[in-house]
């Protein structure tokens, strides 16, 4: 009797055992979603607000590097203003600039928590859509590429970043060379693959590549990064490892692009492939 | 008792914080080694703690780091294990006459060769658990036991460091 008392008493622990993991296992493979959990971190107060504090100590510890960032970028702005130009055209005689007209908007954004070291990485940021932040804008630090937003809460938002292995944006080798996408393997966060670049084409070693803003996630000629190395192993394509531009690991401010055109864009995409759905149909 | 209970809190909670702020943010060699030092709260359970007790400390310290890092799920499996090991480690390396009620699992107490035997084990299991479940596939075996090895060697140094920086002799009664 008391050994199968002691049995029990062994066996019940082991079913706590068997229960607890089976509950931990269905949350983990149920939504086994980094950027779901994500969101529930941030949507829940209590963990979002001492990452934030967070960032906020770690931000104020390094001001000085931010400055130098920002001032160098208000330079480069600086540069790029109309009054810098001067009119090469002598033949219009009126000033009224109908010939453009905006189409990227910029929001400033503030990272508060990143990982770069797993497989699917992601980055919060301090920007809802209460902040007029929505999924699909892009997010671009210091003129180089970061990520897509992927979803937002009030206040704050998740971007996938280029870490992270789902990630492909289109991009080009140089302002007007040809066409590949951007991958992110795992492993070293520094470095990203562009694939789907023919062998015949002549890539080295130092060359940029930018967006080829054929996405509405990001304006064209947005950097990426530089090339390190080409591999031709392969069959058809070439595989080039890209040091990228951003340096994921000391994010702090970034942009929030939004693409004022992109519904009607979208629509027009949409609406093309509904009539020829309807045409093959007949 | 109370006091224990009390301690034994204010540690777990500490330690989850220390991990999610600060050790969480140490990336060395890309992520090739991460400790997860916040398991130290659960190795410090006092050995008259009941099992279920542990396994129940165990999946709500799991559940709290989720909350942190990572999906809802992976560390709450990881620790249930860690929790359930635990007592059966601590019995595999008990002294002939077995503990008594004033010995708690620290080196001062036990001794380094004791307490790196308990700690190593543990942790292994714990860092083992956690990284094949977090990749899920064995592609890359050789390079995750890699992973596993030297992560639970660093979490290892960390709460041994801590042991001496945390307690002394004196108020070894925590």
């Amino acid at each position: 009797m008391k050994n199968i008392l002691a049995l029990i008493q062994r066996f019940y622990l082991f079913l706590l055992f068997i229960a607890l993991q089976i509950l931990a296992l269905i949350f983990l493979f149920k939504n086994n979603n980094y950027h779901q959990a994500e969101f529930i971190r941030h949507s829940s107060d209590w963990v979002g607000n001492i990452y934030s504090q967070r960032a906020e100590l770690s931000e104020y510890l390094r001001l000085g590097e931010i400055n130098d960032q920002l001032s160098l970028e208000n330079a480069q702005l600086r540069s790029q203003a109309p009054d810098n130009y001067i009119s090469i055209r002598h033949d219009v005689d009126s000033v009224r600039d109908t010939l453009t007209m905006q189409r990227y908007f910029y929001r400033t954004a503030k990272v508060v928590n990143t990982s770069v070291n797993r497989e699917k990485n992601y980055i919060t940021l301090d920007r809802g859509w209460n902040g007029g932040v929505q999924p699909d804008m892009g997010v671009i630090s210091g003129g180089n590429i970061v990520g897509v937003v992927r979803s937002v809460s009030e206040h704050y938002a998740v971007v996938m970043p280029v870490l992270h292995t789902d990630f492909k944006a289109s991009v080009r080798l140089g302002r007007f060379g040809s066409f590949g996408s951007l991958v992110w393997r795992g492993g070293d966060a520094s470095i990203a693959d562009v694939i789907e670049i023919p062998k015949n084409i002549p890539v080295t070693a130092g060359d940029t590549i930018v967006t080829s803003g054929y996405s509405t996630f990001f304006p064209a000629n947005i950097t990426v990064g530089t090339v390190v190395e080409v591999d031709d192993s392969d069959n058809d394509y070439h595989l080039i490892r890209v040091r990228l531009g951003a340096d994921f690991r000391k994010l702090d401010h970034v942009l929030v692009v939004s693409d004022i055109l992109k519904e009607e864009q979208l629509n027009l995409i949409n609406q093309v492939e509904e009539q020829d759905a309807a045409n093959s149909s007949h | 008792m109370l006091q224990t209970v009390v301690i034994n809190i204010i540690r777990i909670l500490f330690l989850i914080l220390l991990q999610s702020l600060v050790v969480s943010r140490i990336q060395l060699f890309d992520g090739l080694i991460f400790p997860w030092v916040y398991i130290f709260g659960i190795l410090m359970l006092p050995f008259e703690t009941p099992r279920w007790l542990t396994l129940a400390v165990s999946f709500i310290v799991g559940l709290t780091m989720d909350y942190f890092s990572g999906p809802i799920g992976l560390h709450s499996s990881a620790c249930v294990a860690l929790g359930y090991m635990l007592p059966i480690v601590q019995k595999l390396l008990a002294p002939r006459e077995g503990y008594d009620l004033t010995q708690r699992p620290t080196v001062q107490r036990m001794g380094l060769a004791w307490y790196l035997t308990y700690a190593g084990v543990l942790t292994l299991i714990h860092h083992g658990w956690f990284f094949f479940l977090e990749v899920f596939r064995f592609s890359d075996f050789f390079y995750q036991i890699f992973h596993i090895l030297l992560s639970t060697l660093a979490t290892l140094v960390l709460m041994t460091i801590g042991q001496y920086l945390i307690y002394n002799s004196k108020s070894s009664q925590l």
